[in-house]
């Protein structure tokens, strides 16, 4: 697949983070990108339409990233997807936690455009999506 | 010199941001009015305060994160305080953090001054009182873990 063929979905309740993000990927050549303000609406996407990788916030009302990786892993159709956090979470015993339950890859704000390209595209090359 | 996107993103986030300020404001009133059962409402506060660092740091503006990132702190040991007088000292703490951050929102302009200064010790003060912050994990650290962590077992194949 090439990137304009992968589908994204990016979680996250700040509007100006989804926007960042969704331009950043935009220049990356992804262009099949939607957006969820939380787990909740996440996962509902997620079953109503196919993605090939979510890129999530960590606290968000009424659903985390976290709590969605985890329904997403327990999950026998969605459990396949790329799953990378974007968050300002550094607690080492929080970011276990997220790497146990089945993370990708974790990117740490503040992140640059061409760091979270890399991990990204790093993301997709290992899940031999790209 | 902040660019013209820049700005526009400024203003999106502290429009968005007067949301968060408001809930938080609210649990910290919440707190004070019943400090020991409602205490768990501190989590409440600190991941609004997380959410602000956050974007802050994303949009380069280190003072705001760094007061919001000691909110954030505070909040957690407040919701672990054990005694009244240390939920009232997280509780005052954290309207000054508050109150500050949202200054700050709205005047981004505005230089770091002395007083952010003392506040910011302060609040390092109370946070060092209340034991220090949580231990923080590096983005090398990350990657280590990551990578000792099989990726080809993440999806529970």
């Amino acid at each position: 697949m090439t990137p304009s063929e992968i589908q994204i979905l990016i979680v996250d309740d700040v509007q100006t983070v989804r926007v960042q993000v969704k331009e950043i990927l935009k220049s990356c050549g992804f262009e099949k990108i939607q957006v969820a303000g939380n787990g909740v609406e996440a996962l509902s996407t997620l079953k109503s339409e196919k993605f090939h990788c979510v890129v999530s916030d960590w606290y968000m009302e009424p659903m985390s990233g976290l709590e969605l990786l985890k329904k997403v892993r327990e999950d026998a159709e969605l459990k396949n997807l790329a799953f990378v956090m974007l968050t300002a979470e550094c607690t080492k015993e929080k970011v276990i936690e997220a790497i146990k339950a089945g993370l990708d890859d974790y990117v740490m704000k503040p992140f640059s455009k061409e760091h979270a390209q890399l991990k990204l595209m790093n993301t997709l090359l290992k899940r031999k999506m790209i | 010199m902040m660019s013209r996107d820049h700005d526009i993103k400024l203003q999106e986030f502290i429009g968005e941001l007067s949301g968060f300020a408001q809930t938080a404001e609210d649990t910290l009133k919440k707190i004070e009015s019943d400090m020991m059962s409602n205490k768990s409402e501190f989590s409440v506060f600190s991941e609004r305060m997380f959410t602000i660092r956050g974007t802050a740091q994303q949009l380069g503006l280190p003072k705001i994160a760094e007061i919001a990132g000691l909110g954030e702190e505070i909040a957690i040991k407040g919701s672990a305080a054990e005694k009244n007088s240390q939920v009232r000292k997280c509780v005052g703490s954290l309207w000054d953090a508050l109150t500050t951050v949202k200054y700050l929102l709205m005047n981004p302009e505005v230089e770091t001054n002395e007083e952010q200064d003392i506040l910011v010790n302060r609040l390092q003060a109370t946070l060092k009182a209340f034991g220090g912050a949580r231990e923080t994990i590096s983005p090398d650290e990350i990657e280590k873990l990551l990578c000792s962590d099989n990726s080809g077992e993440n999806s529970g194949e």
